[in-house]
């Protein structure tokens, strides 16, 4: 069994403080960009972002905990939560302060009640001076101005209640950018002085004559020397805080380090890395600036083994680092993206979790001539998340028929200790996929995966929908089902959609049902991505993203902004989760009404209707005769692969102004369990408000032939169509994995689904027993960590319907 | 008369394999973690936990029963609404095992264990499997019961496996005619073989049969050229004393390179709760041996020279 090393004291101490973390709301961001905004306010938004950029980094506090060896904050304290009020980020704090749901305690700050699963805090005079400048927000923020107009088919689709577009939810714009894999290599191999200048170069050579499309490039070319200023300005400040410290440390162990610190950060501030420590902390400076500059664009870091291991790799034959201390570096830079968790009203946490940062990190896989790339740093991280028990980021672990044993055994003993972590891939997959949809095939051989698991290049790829709702681009494909067989209402709150398809007692065959739920899917896919494509346009000129296409491939050779299409690569998507319930509702209504005739289509519609009640009998009856998606059984199968053809063809029809990529996927953060709390009970015999299937697995309880048939059954449609990712969800019993025998079958079983085309997968290993013990005694399980579907988390701070719909799933034992 | 069907079944064999459970065996071992296993005729079996009461289901089952044998029972909680449910309950005298109730038994709380199959119907179910087995050096084992007391469908099912290049193994008691046992040598990879009991007396008294036609037959299939895996179940006051567990491995040293591992498996009471499944008849019940235990009696086969585990 692979060994995980000891862990340092004090990246210990440090992972408990964030372990018992208490978010401080801090207004500082908010202040110095009202300040900059007050100056600026006639300024266009994509000259006026990069100022305040180089305001805050001249401004912003600098912090340097003693425990720190790689060094970036978002705010003054470790533990910030960094306001963002031009899109209204923290107006739900005020409001729960007002509401009196914060209260005044000793230490003279406002708290959350402990009853919360993360605690938070504010001090009075941040609540008083965020109250002061909410009026001053309103009208300025990006939502007002785009909820103020939008395209017709808004309305409709936010009547209906089945997508994130709802009444009474938050803007329809609600984040810049979304999930993406900058540039992190180019930033560390080119540094800002260099940035600077091919900017300013630009701009030189064009002084006084700018005609035609000269005049979008120079704005452009502006926006990126400005940010350049502010990125030297933030680094080497960071630097001079180092050096002071230094100065004044007495401790001459932790002198020189902060020495050490001063001189790669001073270094770094204009020119590349030169060494392991410049490449970590150089990555982790660019991460900073990114997340100051704008809420939330939850940058992925990619494929962290690949950019730093050339570093590390010269360091060790110089003998100018050990392996210890090179993973005390990585073990930092994992804590460090740890501190960057905000926090989030409810309804966000309870889908997308809380605690999740969405910097997913990629390792292993395979290099851009093909070969195996696992290398010592793709083991660090696996000792960095296994050894701490870090739930956050996500790790996605790339495999290729070259991939050696031993980073197997290190993955499925990581499996063991942190639940759903890491995310296994297969490249033999994923890399045609990509190649499928135009990747170079050295691009398509450096993917990473991005948020809950779709794929995207590394620092070559404009994958996010601008102004992509949170918390993920879906609709409710439950609800269309409905909607499918109940002429186009929404049985949930009788809103009729203008699309009429007829009722399940007027149709004949399961084609004619097929044919309903195809219209009504993409019906309402067509007016989601139109008002996507309506934000993404106001997002080109609101929201220019101006740090991320310094280091994004493309932008700077083409002088546009990644917003705007300057990516090498350009892509948008989103996710159709639980399609089993879709598929297994079709099943039932082929086999009960058509095949076997054992209730008629009238029967079952006013089934459904009524939620199931007073159905109880023929509820059970379909339970246990129907064939369900994920035993193997061509009869359920084939409407599972029905529905995944033709999501996918419906995806290939839709296209923004940016791009034409869809990248449809299978996958869901939790959105599951949020979704069947607002879907009318299912044909499948779901009721109201039961979670949907997850991603793209079988039904809970539904698969009931073992592990190997539900791999089967997962092969059956063509998984190279969903560069979104999938998710696999798959619990295993603790005892599957208690001997090197145990451990070795999971990986064959693995990698057979990979042989037979499967792309992803991931493993709980725990037993319910445990889970329902950890419901009752949370304070014995605290690091207990488990996967919902597009992220893991500590078990005991997830609701109680998400606990409990985990252990409704299906737990294999050998 | 197959009793069950078990894919990704890792505790039998190498690698992954899927499992065959064939029903029927002439041991009576009072821990059989398979009660069910043991009659050769099909019989109703009763699981409490998936019953959802007769409120849901308008006492279907009851109804159903020609016999009267069903009747309502206890009443209990539902573990996924919470609700109180009324529970059924099995009169063994009046059941014949019919199979009436559980044809209206939509949540499988009754059911009939024990069902026919072709050697067809079996390998389609173990085909798609084909590339993880590949994958693991897995393949298909024959158990049960007493696989070799249905030789007829056995060898034919061995048979067709090496046909289609499946691994295969047979676990068995050992109990049974060589001349049975050298049928199925051709076709079968690895034995997974019980030893249980050194001294023969002790053994009829336990399980009801001698031992000697066990340990014969385990000699021949070594010097056959067979492979065995020995299985012990470590069984609480009636072999975990040294002195047989010595004995024991004495005997598999001398069975030679033939012994591929020897499993140790320790007692588990799982057994208790299955065999309430068939019968109101409770049965005895003993403490699982300790990992301490368990650890020493694997020193003793290592010292002989045995590649041992535990499990």
């Amino acid at each position: 069994m692979y060994q995980f090393k000891p862990v340092s004291e004090r990246i210990l101490r440090m992972r408990n403080r964030i372990r018992d973390r208490v978010l401080i709301y801090d207004s500082e961001r908010m202040r110095i960009l009202t300040d900059s905004t007050m100056r600026n306010e006639h300024v266009i938004p994509a000259i006026r972002r990069p100022l305040f950029f180089r305001d805050l980094c001249e401004q912003m506090t600098i912090l340097i905990d003693d425990d720190e060896i790689i060094v970036g904050n978002k705010g003054p304290h470790l533990f910030s939560s960094v306001s963002y009020p031009e899109w209204s980020g923290t107006d739900w704090v005020i409001e729960a302060v007002d509401k009196g749901e914060w209260t005044m305690r000793d230490d003279g700050l406002y708290h959350n009640p402990d009853t919360d699963d993360i605690r938070y805090c504010i001090t009075p005079e941040d609540y008083e001076y965020m109250k002061s400048v909410q009026d001053y927000w309103l009208f300025r923020k990006n939502g007002t101005m785009i909820d103020a107009w939008q395209p017709e088919c808004f309305e409709e689709l936010r009547d209906l209640d089945i997508s994130n577009y709802k009444l009474h939810g938050q803007s329809i714009f609600g984040l810049p950018a979304g999930h993406l894999i900058a540039g992190y290599a180019k930033i560390i191999n080119t540094g800002y002085k260099a940035l600077y200048e091919q900017a300013q170069s630009w701009i030189d050579e064009h002084k006084n004559r700018l005609f035609g499309e000269d005049m979008n490039k120079y704005i452009f070319y502006k926006a990126a020397a400005i940010t350049c200023e502010g990125a030297m300005t933030l680094v080497r400040r960071y630097g001079e805080k180092c050096s002071e410290l230094a100065a004044a440390c007495t401790d001459e162990k932790r002198k020189a380090e902060l020495e050490k610190m001063a001189e790669a950060l001073l270094w770094l501030s204009e020119n590349p890395a030169r060494n392991f420590r410049e490449a970590v902390q150089g990555i982790m400076m660019y991460q900073v600036m990114i997340q100051i500059y704008d809420r939330t664009p939850s940058p992925s870091i990619g494929r962290f083994d690949q950019y730093t291991w050339p570093f590390l790799k010269k360091d060790l034959e110089e003998g100018t680092i050990t392996m210890e201390e090179a993973q005390e570096l990585v073990d930092a830079f994992f804590l460090k993206l740890n501190c960057f968790y905000s926090g989030a009203p409810i309804l966000i946490k309870d889908t997308i979790g809380v605690g999740n940062t969405y910097q997913n990190v990629t390792i292993s896989g395979m290099d851009a001539d093909g070969n195996d790339a696992t290398n010592p740093v793709s083991f660090m991280v696996f000792e960095t998340i296994g050894r701490l028990k870090l739930h956050d980021p996500t790790v996605i672990f790339r495999t290729s028929p070259n991939t050696p044993k031993e980073i197997w055994d290190c993955a499925v003993a990581t499996s063991q200790l942190v639940g759903g972590l890491p995310l296994y891939y297969n490249d033999e997959i994923v890399i045609p996929a990509l190649l499928k949809e135009g990747y170079e095939l050295k691009d398509a051989r450096n993917y990473g995966c991005i948020g809950c698991q779709e794929i995207v290049g590394c620092g070559t790829d404009y994958p996010a929908p601008n102004g992509l709702y949170p918390p993920h681009a879906t609709i409710w494909w439950g609800s269309i089902m409905d909607m499918a067989i109940n002429n186009g209402i929404n049985p949930l709150n009788g809103v009729q959609s203008s699309l009429h398809t007829g009722y399940l007692y007027e149709m004949n065959s399961i084609e004619e049902v097929r044919e309903a739920v195809r219209k009504m899917g993409q019906h309402i896919m067509d007016m989601y991505i139109t008002v996507q494509n309506y934000a993404e346009n106001l997002a080109m000129f609101f929201a220019p993203e101006s740090v991320l296409s310094l280091s994004i491939e493309g932008c700077m050779e083409n002088g546009k902004d990644c917003t705007q299409g300057g990516a090498k690569y350009n892509s948008f998507g989103g996710t159709a989760t639980g399609l089993a319930t879709v598929a297994d509702s079709l099943t039932t209504i082929k086999y009960m009404c058509f095949d076997e005739k054992l209730c008629t289509t009238k029967e079952l519609y006013d089934a459904v209707m009524a939620n199931w009640e007073g159905y109880e009998k023929l509820r059970q009856m379909i339970l246990d005769r129907v064939p369900h998606f994920g035993n193997n059984d061509p009869y359920a199968d084939m409407e599972f692969k029905w529905c995944c053809d033709t999501y996918y063809e419906i995806c290939k029809t839709l296209s923004t102004s940016r791009c034409s990529l869809y990248k449809a996927g299978l996958y869901g953060s939790s959105d599951h369990v949020n979704q069947g709390k607002q879907t009318w009970g299912t044909p499948d015999g779901r009721k109201f408000p039961e979670p949907l299937a997850d991603a793209a697995s079988p039904a809970q309880g539904r698969d009931k032939n073992g592990p190997l048939a539900v791999f089967c059954s997962s092969a059956c449609y063509d998984q190279t169509n969903f560069l979104g990712g999938i998710a696999l969800n798959m619990r295993m019993h603790p005892s599957v994995l208690s001997n090197d025998s145990g451990r070795d079958k999971l990986i064959s079983a693995t990698q057979g689904y990979f042989d037979n085309g499967g792309m992803e997968i991931q493993y709980n290993v725990v037993d319910s027993d445990t889970l329902r013990h950890a419901q009752e005694n949370p304070e014995e399980y605290r690091d207990l960590v488990v996967r919902i579907a597009g992220y893991s988390a500590y078990f005991v701070e997830l609701g109680r319907d998400l606990q409990n719909d985990i252990i409704s799933r299906n737990e294999y034992k050998l | 008369m197959v009793y069950d069907i078990q894919p990704f079944s890792v505790q039998d064999g190498p690698g992954i394999r899927t499992t065959v459970f064939l029903k029927g065996c002439p041991l009576r071992c009072p821990w059989c973690h398979s009660p069910e296993s043991q009659e050769f005729f099909p019989q109703l079996s009763w699981i409490s936990m998936r019953c959802v009461g007769t409120k849901i289901c308008e006492s279907s089952c009851i109804k159903a029963c020609p016999k009267n044998a069903v009747e309502l029972g206890e009443t209990s909680i539902d573990s996924r609404s919470g609700e109180s449910i009324q529970l059924v309950h099995v009169k063994r005298d009046l059941c014949d095992n019919c199979g009436e109730c559980t044809k209206e038994c939509y949540p499988h709380a009754l059911f009939i264990c024990g069902t026919s199959y072709t050697v067809e119907e079996i390998m389609k179910k173990v085909r798609p499997d084909r590339s993880f087995f590949a994958r693991s050096g897995g393949g298909v084992t024959i158990s049960g019961g007493e696989a070799l007391s249905q030789i007829e469908f056995t060898l034919a099912l061995l048979k067709q496996l090496k046909a289609e290049e499946f691994n295969t193994a047979l676990d068995t008691t050992g109990f049974a005619a060589w001349k049975t046992v050298e049928m199925t040598l051709p076709y079968t990879d690895l034995y997974l073989y019980d030893i249980k009991h050194m001294d023969s007396e002790r053994h009829k008294q336990t399980v009801g049969v001698p031992n000697e036609p066990i340990l014969d037959n385990a000699r021949n299939i070594a010097a056959a050229g067979g492979k065995l895996q020995i299985r012990i179940p470590v069984i609480p006051l009636f072999n975990d004393d040294m002195e047989n567990l010595k004995r024991t491995a004495e005997f598999c040293a001398e069975l030679g390179s033939a012994v591929t591992s020897v499993q140790l498996l320790p007692y588990h009471n799982l057994g208790v709760s299955k065999h309430l499944r068939i019968s109101d008849t409770p049965v005895a019940e003993a403490t699982p041996p300790s990992e301490a235990k368990m650890e020493e009696i694997k020193e003793l086969f290592e010292g002989f020279g045995l590649p041992a585990m535990i499990h």
